[in-house]
Order: C-alpha cells, then structure tokens, then sequence
C-alpha cells in the first residue's frame, strides 16, 4: 500500500469535533523499513533504511516523541489519542535513518453546536 | 475501550505476592536474573544479556511490576512482517502524574528494544497502536514508565508461523 510514493503520509482525525473530546488520531506514512537483514534479487544486502523518529505537535507544542527501529512492518502506521482542548494544527514529522524528514499535518477545529 | 485482563486491584495485589514470593526466594542466581532481580517470579524470564541490559537501562534499578498495562497482541501471528499491537492503561495522563514513556521489547528480535514512545498528559489517555515485525515465537514486554518514577509492565506470548526478519 502507497509503495510507491516514499514518505507520502495521511493522518486522520474525527469529522465532528468539540472541545474536550478524547479523539483517536490515525496515521500511516509510506515508508520501506528495510531491516538490513535482506537481500536483493542479485544477492547484495539491502541496508538498513527506516523512520527513526516521529514527533507530534499540536498546537505548537510538542505532544509526542516515537522512536523507532525497522522492527516496526513496512509503511508504517501508528494510532494515539489526544485530547482536543484547543483549535490548531496537529503536525507529524516522520524522519529516517538517512536524514530525510516527511511532514503531514491536519487541523484540528471545534464544530459548532 | 480498555481491555484489562485484570483489575487495577487485582494487579496491585498480584504485585504484592510477586515482591514477597521474591523476598522469600533465594539461591543461587544466573547472571541474567542477578542483572534483573527487580522483576517478579511470575513474569517471563529474561532470556539473555541484551533484554537484561535493556530492561535495567529502562528501569534504573527501580523494580518492574506487573500491572496497569494491558498488551494486547494476537495468540498466533500467521505473518511475522506485520503484527498488530495495542497498548492501554489505565493510569491518570494528569499533569501531576502521567505516564512519560512506553517501551516495546520483542524478546526474540535481532533489535529487540523496537521501539518507545514517549508521552505527555496532552494525549488525556494511553491507548497506543501500531504494527510490528517477529522473527519467531516469543514473550513481548511493553514497559510503562510514569512521571513518578513508577515501572510497570505487561507481557504477551506472540506464536509466530512466518518470520517477519530475515
């Protein structure tokens, strides 16, 4: 799924939400996380390439700090929640092994009653 | 929404019997047990020197209790490659007292601390999940470390058909 598109991310979060709410917060990035383990049809070993580090802001402020290793499965998913006590963004920034840094963000506002 | 195999109660006095059954348990210890003498006799034994490392790193010599923590993970993973894992607890995500980091240690993995997922009271609950790579049947640990400097930890026992590694 999404293979093809490295570090193509999606976070999704309610449609409907009011201040206070627990909501879960659902994300997937693609990603290989080739282990180092493996080896290519040539019979050279694939290296190690696989996201490292999430952090999770909301709001400006950091809510969230994953570290990784390319144990987690390949096109990585991770679902957490949050409590929604302020409008604003919800940002992830996913990083890899190798530098690069992917970043998806959703905003998260308050439904009029 | 949480499943808890056990009551926060229960847990606490299953905790308990574990500490005393310690106290009372004596002999000789294998180098791995000696690392980690904090965990109780109930609790999955510590297969070799890298769990025991990490396990000591994590809790600082504080002792790991069993409890609060809710692993949940299928009986058998047909595909080692992905294996779904929610973690949940039901301890407070206050200011005053939340829970400040949760680590997944597969057992039996060639990188067997895979991962730690640190938290803030921000969150409001722990209800984490995400999907994770098994080489072969094994014990998985998911210890929860609170702001207070409590350790608490739960274990599963994941059959695993396929290796997911390598």
């Amino acid at each position: 799924m999404m293979a093809h598109n490295l570090g193509e991310a999606r976070i999704r979060v309610p449609d409907r939400i009011q201040r206070g709410d627990l909501i879960l917060v659902h994300s997937i990035i693609s990603h290989p996380m080739d282990t180092g383990f493996f080896r290519d049809a040539e019979g050279d070993p694939i290296p190690a390439y696989f996201i490292k580090l999430v952090v999770v802001t909301y709001g400006g402020s950091e809510v969230a700090r994953f570290e990784w290793t390319s144990g987690i499965s390949r096109d990585p998913v991770v679902t957490f929640t949050l409590k929604a006590d302020k409008e604003g963004l919800l940002t992830m920034v996913w990083t890899d092994n190798k530098g690069a840094a992917f970043r998806q963000s959703v905003n998260i506002g308050f439904a009029s009653v | 929404m949480f499943h808890s195999e056990e009551s926060p109660r229960r847990a606490f006095l299953r905790s308990c019997a574990a500490a005393a059954a310690g106290l009372i348990a004596s002999g000789p210890l294998s180098r791995a047990e000696q690392l980690l003498a904090a965990t109780g006799p109930e609790d999955p034994e510590v297969p070799n020197e890298e769990v025991a490392r990490i396990l000591k790193r994590i809790s600082g010599g504080r002792p790991i209790r069993r409890g609060h923590v809710s692993l949940d993970m299928p009986l058998v993973a047909e595909d080692g490659r992905v294996v779904p894992v929610i973690i949940e607890t039901d301890l407070p995500m206050t200011a005053e007292d939340y829970v400040k980091a949760i680590h997944l240690i597969v057992d039996h993995n060639p990188d067997a601390h895979l991962a730690a997922f640190h938290l803030t009271p921000a969150l409001g609950r722990v209800s984490i999940s995400t999907r994770i790579k098994m080489k072969r049947t094994t014990w998985v640990r998911a210890i929860l470390e609170t702001s207070s400097g409590q350790v608490w930890a739960g274990y599963s026992r994941v059959l695993v058909t396929l290796n997911g590694c390598g």
